[in-house]
This record gives C-alpha cells, sequence and structure tokens, in this order.
C-alpha cells in the first residue's frame, strides 16, 4: 500500500489549498498530515499558513478576523502580524505591550501552479512544478491518501503518458476526463485526503463540470473501497513544544544589542532636514513590531541612536526611520544625513516598545510636533486600521519642514496639520483640540522638550489624569545632577554597592557583573525600568508621569539616584 | 407591532432575527424555554402553535409558526424590493424554493446532530452527522462552481434571497453537532459573504466576518 505516514512526514512540499481559496480577508481552514492550519493572505498578497490554534486559549484561528494586516483571534481578541505570527496587542492588557516572544507557529509556504504549498519542516526540498497552473475544484476523499493515489493511477487512460511526482503526485489523463491534468494528493490525515488538480490555464465550464464529475466518482469509488478496511486512527497533531529560547526568560542583555542586519534600502528627504530611511533585512522579514516601537541603530561611526518605526500593523518587509538632522548634532543625525548610502549594511537592536498604544479608547488623540510624529504615525496607522477613532494633530514650522507628509495624507479624515505657530498660537490649539477630559480618552505626544511641557501642562489643566496622558521625549534635556552618592542593595543578586558621585546605578551594576538592558542612556526612552523595594528616589528622567514618579516604586537607573542613603532594588 | 416567540440557541429562531434585522424590523421576542424547560410543550404555548415548534411569529395578530413561511412574510411584508423572496421570477423563484427544501434537510441532520449533542436529544449522531455531510458535499459544490460563474448566493441574481437566510443557520452551527466545514472551502467563503450583509446579527457560536472591501 506504499507509503506510510512515517514517510509522508518526511520533509515534502504539499499543496494545502487553491490559490482561489484565499480571497480578500478570509481565513481558510486546512489541515495537513493532522496538523490543522489556518491560512490567509494579507492585503500585500502574502499568504500565512500558521499553525490554528491562537497561543492563548488554543481557540482555532480560522474562525478569527484578518483585517488584512493582522489576523485576530475571536476569542479574547489577540493579534497576529502578517509574515510573523508575532502577537503585537492582548486587549485584556491595553496599557501593555505584549512580549515579543509570545509568537504563533508558522510554517513554510509557496504559492505556485495555482495553489499554496505547505511544509511541516524548514528543509523541505525545492519542489519541482510550474509557475502557473489553474486549481480544478479540490475534491475531498475520506480514504487513505495513498489509496487515493493509487485510485488515480489506475483510473488513467492507458497509453497515455503518466508522470510520477513524489510524494504523492501524477500528471496523467483520466478516464472520462476532458483531457490532461496533475493531480496532487494533500494527504490531511491518515485517512483522509484531497485531490487537487491542476491544468494549464482556466478552462470553460462545462470543462470544469466534466473534471469534477470524474472526480466526484473516482471518489465515490475510494471512500467504497476506504469503507470497506479497517482505516488507520487519525494522525495525533504534533503540538511541538515551544522552543527553549521562546519558553524560557530572555538572558538579560547588558546594555545595547545589535542583532538584525539590514539594508539601507532607501533613502530620501523626507522633509526640509528630514531623511527618510527604509531599512529592509538581508533575507526574510524583519521581527515584529508594536506601535510605538523603536530600534537602536548603530551607525558606522560607532554612535548608537534610537529611532521609531513609522510603519503599519503587519509591515516587515521593511521598516522605515525618519531622522531629523539636529543642528546640535552630537555625530548621529549628522552621520546618517551626510554618510549614510543605499545599499550600506547596518545593525539594528528588535523593536522595543516603551511607549505602548491602548485600543480601547473611545477616541485617542494625537499631539505630533515636527520629526515626533514617527511612533505616533505608526500608532495612527494601527487604529485606522482597526477603525478606530482618532485625530491627529501634526505641528510644523512649514509644510516643508513636516516630515512623511504623504504617509499623514494617506491616514485620511481625522488629521489636522499647524504650520509656523508660535507658542502661544500652539498652546491655543492644543488646548482646543484636547478640551476636558471624558471618559476613555487617551492623548499620545511627541514632540520637542517645550512642546512636549506645554502640551502636558495643558492637559493637567484641562483634568486629564496622567493615565490618560502618554508622551516620549527624544531626549532628556534637564540637567543631570549626579553629585550625591548612596548605597544601593540588589535584593535579588545579594549585593550591596556603593554608587559615587559622578557615576551613575546603571554603571556601577555593570561594572560589578550586573546586566541590565538599557537603550537611551539619558532616561528618556524607559528601557532601564527597574523596581524599587525601598528607599527614596532622586527621579532626573523624563519617561515616567507625575504619578509614576510619586509612586516611588519604579526607577530609570541610568539618570536617576537615591535621595536617602539606601536604595533596594528588584534586581 | 410583530413579536417573535423565540429559543435564543434554535437555528430556525435565529433566521427570523437575521431576516427581521437585515430589513429593518422593530420587533419584540417573547422567550420560549425549549432546553431545558420545554415550554414549547406547555398549554400556552400550544394555542399558539399546536406542533409545539419555534419560530412562531405575530404579525398583527396574525400567526405565522416555522422559518421557511415566517422568512416569506417578512420578505413579503417588509421587502418592497422582492429580491428576498423573488416570486415574479419565475426562472429563479423554484430554484430557491429548491434551497429551502434544502434547508429543512439540513435541520434534520446538521441541526439535529447539533441538538443532539447540545442537549443530550435522543439523535443517532453518526448516521445525521454523514447526511449532513452528503448536502454539505452539494452545497459546496453548488457554490463553487457559482463563484466560477460570478454568482455569490444561492440562487442567480445579485442579491442574496430567503434562501440564503434559510439555509445558513444550520450551516453555520454544524460544527456544534460534530460536522466540521474544513471539506467545504467554497461553503467557507459563502458564510463570510452572508455574515456581510448590511444588518447582520450574530448569536452564541456564530462570529461575524472582516468587512469586505470598501
Amino acid at each position: 500500500m506504499g507509503l506510510g505516514v512515517a514517510e509522508l512526514r518526511q520533509a515534502a512540499w504539499y499543496p494545502v489549498a487553491s490559490s482561489d481559496d484565499l480571497p480578500f480577508r478570509h481565513v481558510y481552514h486546512g489541515q495537513l498530515l493532522g496538523q490543522e492550519l489556518a491560512i490567509w493572505r494579507a492585503d500585500d498578497g502574502y499568504v500565512n499558513v500558521w499553525e490554528n490554534r491562537c497561543l492563548h486559549r488554543g481557540v482555532r484561528l480560522s474562525i478569527g478576523i484578518n483585517d488584512g494586516a493582522e489576523l485576530k483571534c475571536q476569542y479574547h481578541g489577540w493579534r497576529y502580524a502578517n509574515r510573523t505570527a508575532g502577537c503585537t496587542y492582548i486587549p485584556a492588557h491595553p496599557a501593555d505591550a505584549p512580549a515579543r516572544r509570545i509568537t504563533n507557529r508558522t510554517y513554510p509556504v509557496k504559492e505556485r501552479f495555482g495553489l499554496v504549498w505547505a511544509a511541516l519542516s524548514a528543509d523541505a526540498p525545492e519542489m519541482d512544478v510550474g509557475e502557473t497552473g489553474f486549481a480544478l475544484r479540490p475534491m475531498p476523499v475520506n480514504a487513505l491518501p495513498e489509496m487515493v493515489l493509487s485510485a488515480l493511477v489506475a483510473g488513467r487512460v492507458e497509453g497515455e503518458p503518466v508522470a510520477a511526482l513524489p510524494p504523492l503526485g501524477a500528471a496523467l489523463v483520466l478516464n472520462g476526463a476532458p483531457g490532461r491534468a496533475t493531480y496532487f494528493v494533500q494527504p490531511v490525515d491518515s485517512a483522509r485526503a484531497v485531490i487537487r488538480g491542476v491544468v494549464e490555464a482556466e478552462p470553460d465550464l462545462e470543462t470544469l463540470m466534466a473534471f469534477n464529475a470524474v472526480l466526484s466518482s473516482l471518489r465515490d469509488e475510494v471512500e467504497a473501497a476506504a469503507r470497506a478496511i479497517e482505516l488507520p486512527e487519525p494522525i495525533v497533531p504534533r503540538y511541538e513544544p515551544v522552543s527553549v529560547e521562546l519558553a524560557t526568560m530572555p538572558d538579560l542583555v547588558i546594555g545595547r544589542q545589535a542583532t538584525v542586519r539590514v539594508m539601507v534600502k532607501r533613502r530620501w528627504q523626507a522633509a526640509l532636514d528630514v531623511t527618510g530611511i527604509e531599512l529592509a533585512p538581508l533575507s526574510g522579514h524583519l521581527p515584529t513590531f508594536q506601535p510605538g516601537a523603536h530600534i537602536d541603530l548603530h551607525l558606522p561611526n560607532g554612535l548608537v541612536r534610537q529611532y521609531s518605526i513609522t510603519n503599519g500593523p503587519g509591515e516587515l518587509t521593511s521598516y522605515t526611520i525618519a531622522v531629523k538632522r539636529e543642528v546640535e548634532s552630537r555625530g548621529g543625525s549628522v552621520a546618517i544625513a551626510e554618510t549614510l548610502r543605499e545599499g550600506d549594511v547596518l545593525a539594528v537592536s528588535e523593536p522595543r516598545n516603551n511607549f505602548p498604544l491602548r485600543r480601547d479608547a473611545v477616541r485617542t488623540t494625537f499631539i505630533a510636533g515636527g520629526i515626533g510624529l514617527t511612533p505616533l504615525l505608526s500608532m495612527a496607522r494601527a487604529l485606522q486600521r482597526q477603525g478606530l477613532a482618532f485625530d491627529f494633530h501634526a505641528f510644523a514650522r512649514s509644510e516643508d519642514h513636516l516630515p512623511l507628509g504623504p504617509e499623514l495624507k494617506a491616514l485620511g479624515g481625522g488629521v489636522s496639520r499647524h504650520f509656523g505657530l508660535g507658542p502661544p498660537e500652539t498652546a491655543e490649539q492644543i488646548r482646543r483640540v484636547l478640551g476636558p477630559h471624558s471618559f476613555a480618552r487617551h492623548v499620545y505626544i511627541c514632540g520637542p522638550g517645550p512642546m512636549l511641557e506645554l502640551a502636558r501642562g495643558i492637559a493637567a489643566e484641562l483634568g486629564w489624569p496622567d493615565e490618560a496622558v502618554h508622551y516620549e521625549y527624544f531626549k532628556n534635556t534637564h540637567e543631570i545632577d549626579t553629585s550625591s552618592s548612596f548605597t544601593v542593595e540588589l535584593a535579588r543578586s545579594a549585593l550591596s554597592l556603593s554608587v559615587p558621585a559622578g557615576r551613575s546605578i546603571l554603571e556601577v551594576m555593570r561594572d560589578n557583573g550586573i546586566a541590565a538592558p538599557s537603550s537611551c542612556e539619558q532616561g528618556a526612552c524607559g528601557t532601564c525600568l527597574t523596581r524599587v523595594l525601598e528607599g527614596e528616589i532622586d527621579h532626573q528622567d523624563v519617561y515616567l508621569n507625575g504619578t509614576e514618579k510619586a509612586a516611588g516604586n519604579v526607577m530609570m537607573t541610568c539618570v536617576s539616584r537615591a535621595k536617602s542613603a539606601r536604595l533596594v532594588l528588584d534586581i | 407591532m410583530v413579536t417573535l416567540y423565540d429559543f435564543e440557541l434554535s437555528a430556525n429562531c435565529y433566521a427570523v432575527r437575521l431576516m427581521l434585522s437585515i430589513l429593518g424590523v422593530q420587533y419584540e421576542t417573547v422567550s420560549v424555554d425549549i432546553y431545558p424547560g420545554s415550554d414549547n410543550r406547555s398549554e400556552w404555548f400550544s394555542k399558539l402553535n399546536p406542533e409545539g415548534t419555534l419560530p412562531v411569529l405575530v404579525d398583527d395578530g396574525f400567526i405565522i409558526s416555522d422559518a421557511n413561511p415566517c422568512l416569506i412574510h417578512l420578505a413579503g411584508k417588509y421587502d418592497a424590493t422582492d429580491r428576498w423572496n423573488p416570486i415574479q421570477d419565475w426562472l429563479v423563484y423554484p430554484l430557491m424554493l429548491g434551497w429551502s427544501d434544502f434547508a429543512r434537510r439540513l435541520t434534520a441532520s446538521a441541526g439535529g446532530a447539533r441538538t443532539g449533542v447540545a442537549f443530550g436529544w435522543d439523535a443517532d449522531l453518526p448516521a445525521l452527522q454523514a447526511e449532513a455531510h452528503r448536502l454539505l458535499r452539494q452545497l459546496d459544490e453548488h457554490l463553487w462552481f457559482g463563484e466560477k460563474q460570478g454568482r455569490d448566493w444561492l440562487v442567480e441574481g445579485e442579491h442574496p434571497t430567503i434562501a440564503d437566510i434559510a439555509v445558513f443557520p444550520d450551516v453555520v452551527l454544524s460544527e456544534e453537532g460534530g460536522v466540521s466545514r474544513q471539506d467545504y472551502p467554497a461553503i467557507r467563503r459563502w458564510l463570510d459573504r452572508v455574515r456581510r450583509i448590511p444588518g447582520f446579527v450574530v448569536m452564541s457560536g456564530v462570529f461575524p466576518a472582516a468587512p469586505a472591501r470598501a
């Protein structure tokens, strides 16, 4: 009886759907060798083949919502990104960025010969089929896959050539069929299969019906034969354990990691003094990001700078960032503006999100100053995709100074642009767009320091609570007072360190072999956020809001210090 | 004044709720607890419908029982365009009646398997499931060739008919009776299309589809 399940399992490509099975915003329910699959085409044309199981509660993703860029589980709304299947949003935790490691299982996929192909293992050898073809109506058969193949071969017209297409295919002319076709048997399960016939080009309706009639009677014969034998048990689906890398806590990284290599695919003038840069992976796609996330960009001159990803959801073939040439550049923005060329290879960190977007607001307001629109653009694109209400206010010196104008315009009617306003007019506009706070409204602000202070001040005056006002500074412009000296106790590490004047907690910890992540190292980005168990904190960062600072249970170890003689950290 | 005697988990009641919602008809419901209450066997209900079946629609004192008569009544009275029940179109109308009959056979098989599983009612599950699969194979074939001819619905025409509404509930709920739709991709796409009809409402076990191309 030919191949057993073990051999079938050998790495090979099998068709799992017709290309026509994946219309706009549909999720196809497939199966291969016992593994259920959720198969969906994103609006960018990419076909995703995923394990049919939400990582949260195991609900089938094939009943989920394909929104064109992400797949949303029907049960509790977890969202997974096109291409990577990385989780981008968990509605039950609206204020938090999901861990990067929450990633569904994906399978290798190809679209060829009118069919969608998948393999259960990454080392399936290249397949030998044509590029284009037209898939006949698929014919599910409740019988052993090898029985189905035997029946196809037995049902051929003698004398016509037969071309075997291992592991489970043959090109032949079936008795009664209107012509030659290539037939692949999709091994759905141990005793279930689908015959997927392909012809060169779309035939007329009569021909399609004739093929269908021949395959239907072949199915009836094979099923009658299968009913007469004892069928094997269904294949027990393998839920691969999550890889060690994903299942364990990540190693604490020391400082800034440059783990992803990217190429400058395109650079262009995105506004006066602003360079737009599109960074593409050297192969495959880039890691999942969430709106608001930034990457560390490692420049050829050794400098490391943070830039927000501006992309919309599910766009993982490149990251687009925008870099403003700073008058008082410390070398980063000048290096980019003057030396970076298309084709250059750079290293970036994986995306990190310390500026997460809530999606449970009744209305979200974005206030962007100049280049500060970059993270907010990504956020607004996510809300736009989900059909959630937002208004976007972009402030700039002039239209020529407004970065990414075309991208902003694509956000539609919610965008207002404000040019050349002085501080009083800016304040008036901000006051107008915020208005008094009402239930479930949230504002996200990003821009130059003075404008941020202004907007935060106005929001506070208008009664907006701290938890509704979200912001990200480019940098910390406050002068850091490092004159204090104190002791830090690291509760988990059972270590006591003394921090002298002139040195940061982060530096002293590193000197003593304590690994701690960091990014901007000036108290703006939030990466080194650390829980404080005891002691009075001397906050000097611009990441935490007033309420968080007053609560006194977290701090930024890169700039903040102690007012008390002793601090106990949860490290 | 329209009143629907309704049981939330009934596929046939759902068909009528769907039609009411799609046509924008204001109505009230009276809940009839079929399971576990057996209210449909009560004296007061048997005065409305001696058969003891749901749904029952009372429209200005006019009493209509069972899904298909209810759908015909609603389409006739509330759809001025006659698109839902194209009674004038002698090519299409008989085909539509054929699919309405198909819906009854689905209720007997897929629907019977579902209530067998859900309420523990007496049912020969393997036989009902096999019959449901036999019917779904026909439906999938019909819809697949429909797509190739540019036909989105059960019968010809740009617009769905009451046949689509009559067939939809037992199909969309079939998996609750152990009847998987994995082998019926054209049915799954048609389910998406029905769920995108303006005014569509869900019920327990039925989820909305992603919006269509704008």
